[in-house]
């Protein structure tokens, strides 16, 4: 094992791991929000990756130009799902907390499978891209340009939603809404308008990850399954609600599930992300950034 | 009306006159299982094999000219011309879902025989019940070797195995250190489950029995969201030749992560599964312009077996392919499972799985280049002679073995 094959993977499982933190990041504002975890975040993915697709297929759309618009079009989608179906969901009377699972979890099913009949199984990709395919290379590390911009947008994204949480009325009427639901109904902030905001940006934030992520990974109706696992574990280790501990989590996954190929048969990779995950719930049940 | 010995004897009578057309009247319709993915990550395999095994069903059913079993004429003629009908059953993927499917199949829908089922993991549970239930199993496209040696009766491939795809690579291997090429060592690069662990034994036993050194052997996880630590440690080893065998999702990710990585191998000689699909082809066809498959079918062959393309453009039309490696071993799956019921002469499994062990099809009677169809006494046909193909100005033409090759191969790929 050389220092060029060591210092590869660490920034492959890098990139990676921003990636991930990114489609994380979503899930676990809407946990944080109103405690509810969206089951169908993987489909949400999944679609954000064949709109990408399709705007590239039919319009020519290159990912990049796509991945505001895409992200946009999933803020509306994440606003009517909550309006639509999660809105009614929490306020089940009776095992609400099923109620909850099973709406989002038939959700995904229903997307997969409306993905399946309209879209066919067959597995898609963004054939050629600006950036597809093109890779930068320093002191014989190879960067491969899709993942770098992903990193960079995942960055970016995150940083714009601190400072939309931190400097923005509707920011800290989410913070407000997340702290105490009932107590804001008092000062007259519309409860239901922040949830619907807190799904819209949710779905946006992983509409953005699937634009990004359809110039270098191949698209099919069940594609965000193992994304989906991937971020409910990233949630949980950075500390459930915790958007900061997403991020982190997210960058901590990717860091081990590339040591782990470094060090145990590739085909043993997941065993260390669940590993450490086991182990920081064992001496930190709340995640590493949570704060319940 | 009384119950008297007239009556009952009369009503025996009446009975047993009307028993062989109420036997023949069960028989006006054949109907096999056939299980494949049709949601889940593999769900396109199991479209593109029911469209293929809706066109062998027009075969049988309909009235063509072609030299294939059963071809001519209407439905099955040792059965009354009995219509043969599929029922179609999902696994998913998942060989628990693969053993409750089929047990419904052969208890609920009656089925005299199954066919499947693209994932060999699905096909070790699917054969066990099959085998108890005493229903004829026809493994149309899975070359696992384990599968055929399990001691199972109702078990019969007419394919090939991979032992006999990677022998067929590994001749051609020592063809060209002939002519000169370098090929000394091998980077294996296999999924986890029983098609790419089987592919991988098999590859690292023939390695070492022909003196190839294997440069690394990497065991992935199908289906992973990322594989350049994986390719890192191909790139790392860059051996002579890559050795894939991966569904089509690892595949297109490969060839991806291989791009970005810098990784170009001299050449890839590949185990079929996802390298014989479009979809990857489609993905990234131009990163593997000379790239070598294992297959057991070319249209090449069409040249020589003009309905080899006449039976293509059948399938061509409801699917808008060509016949792959895979969807040509489907097709002729259920012929030669057809072709034996019809010699059976009846839908019993026992009487189906004699006259499957009877089989004997000429080559010429298939659309593969194999010699013939003829099973062991394990159910496998060793007479299904594997080929090498090669990806070049984007189509596959059949480079190995000399007597069926139409091309020299291009080697090193570029």
């Amino acid at each position: 094992m050389t220092a060029e094959t060591i210092i590869q993977s660490l920034a492959s499982g890098l990139l990676m791991g921003l990636l991930y933190g990114l489609i994380a990041v979503g899930l676990a504002l809407i946990f944080g929000l109103m405690d509810v975890v969206n089951f169908a975040h993987g489909e949400f993915l999944m679609i954000a990756m064949y709109a990408t697709f399709f705007l590239f297929a039919f319009f020519a759309i290159d990912p990049l130009l796509s991945a505001p618009l895409v992200a946009a079009a999933l803020f509306v989608f994440g606003a009517v799902v909550y309006l639509l179906i999660v809105r009614f969901a929490v306020r089940a009377k009776a095992n609400a907390g099923m109620v909850q699972i099973f709406s989002t979890f038939g959700l995904a099913i229903v997307m997969r499978g409306l993905a399946q009949y309209f879209f066919t199984p067959d597995y898609r990709s963004v054939t050629h891209s600006w950036l597809g395919g093109k890779t930068v290379s320093v002191a014989g590390i190879f960067l491969p340009v899709p993942q770098l911009v992903g990193a960079l947008v995942a960055i970016a994204a995150f940083g714009a939603l601190y400072l939309f949480i931190n400097r923005t009325d509707f920011g800290r009427a989410l913070e407000a809404t997340r702290e105490d639901a009932g107590a804001v109904a008092l000062v007259g902030i519309d409860k239901n308008k922040v949830f619907a905001l807190g799904w819209g940006l949710g779905a946006a934030l992983v509409g953005l990850s699937g634009a990004v992520m359809a110039i270098f990974f191949y698209i099919y109706p069940d594609v965000g399954a193992s994304f989906a696992l991937i971020a409910y574990v990233t949630v949980a280790l950075g500390g459930f609600g915790s958007v900061f501990g997403a991020f982190a989590g997210g960058i901590i996954v990717g860091l081990v599930e590339a040591t782990t190929a470094l060090l145990l048969p590739p085909s043993l990779k997941a065993v260390g992300i669940y590993a450490v995950y086991l182990l920081v719930v064992f001496v930190r049940p709340r995640g590493l950034f949570g704060s319940m | 009306m009384n119950i008297t010995r007239r009556n009952v004897l009369l009503g025996a009578t009446a009975a047993a006159a009307l028993g062989p057309i109420a036997a023949r009247a069960q028989t006006s319709e054949v109907v096999i299982g056939v299980i494949y993915p049709f949601s889940g990550a593999s769900a396109q395999m199991g479209v593109d094999a029911q469209k293929s095994f809706e066109t062998a069903l027009e075969v049988i059913n309909k009235n063509h000219d072609f030299d294939l079993p059963l071809a001519k004429g209407e439905g099955l003629p040792g059965l009354g011309g009995a219509k043969v009908r599929l029922v179609f059953a999902d696994h998913q993927a998942d060989p628990q879902k693969g053993r409750a499917e089929t047990e419904r199949l052969i208890t609920q829908e009656k089925v005299c025989a199954v066919i499947g089922t693209y994932q060999s993991a699905v096909a070790v549970t699917v054969s066990q019940i099959c085998e108890r239930y005493q229903i004829p199993f026809i493994s149309a496209d899975n070359s696992s070797p384990s599968l055929h040696r399990r001691g199972l009766k109702f078990y019969f491939r007419a394919a090939p195995h991979d032992e006999m795809f990677s022998a067929a690579m590994f001749n051609f291997f020592d063809a060209m250190k002939k002519k000169g090429a370098k090929i000394d060592t091998l980077s294996l690069f296999h999924e986890d489950t029983i098609f790419g662990t089987d592919s991988a034994n098999t590859q690292l036993k023939l390695a070492a029995d022909r003196g190839y050194k294997i440069a690394t052997d990497i065991k992935y996880r199908s289906n992973s969201p990322s594989l350049s630590a994986e390719v890192q440690q191909l790139k790392t080893a860059n051996a002579d030749v890559l050795m894939p065998s991966s569904y089509t999702t690892d595949g297109i990710l490969l060839v991806k992560t291989m791009a970005e990585l810098g990784y170009k191998p001299n050449a890839i000689v590949a185990q079929d599964a996802g390298f014989s699909e479009k979809a990857l082809y489609d993905a990234v066809g131009d990163k593997l312009e000379g790239v070598i498959s294992r297959g057991s079918f070319s249209l090449d062959l069409a040249a020589k077996r003009p309905m080899v393309g006449k039976v293509n453009a059948m399938f061509k039309e409801k699917s808008g392919k060509d016949f792959n490696d895979l969807t040509s071993r489907q097709f002729m799956g259920l012929l030669v499972m057809a072709e034996a019921i019809n010699r059976a002469k009846s839908t019993d499994g026992e009487k189906i799985r004699e006259a499957l062990v009877a089989t004997d099809i000429p080559g010429e009677q298939t659309i593969m280049p194999w010699k013939r169809v003829k099973f062991d006494e394990m159910g496998q046909n060793n007479d299904a002679d594997p080929v090498l193909l090669q990806y070049i100005g984007g189509k596959f033409v059949t480079i190995f073995p000399p007597q069926a090759a139409i091309a020299e191969a291009v080697w090193p790929m570029k």
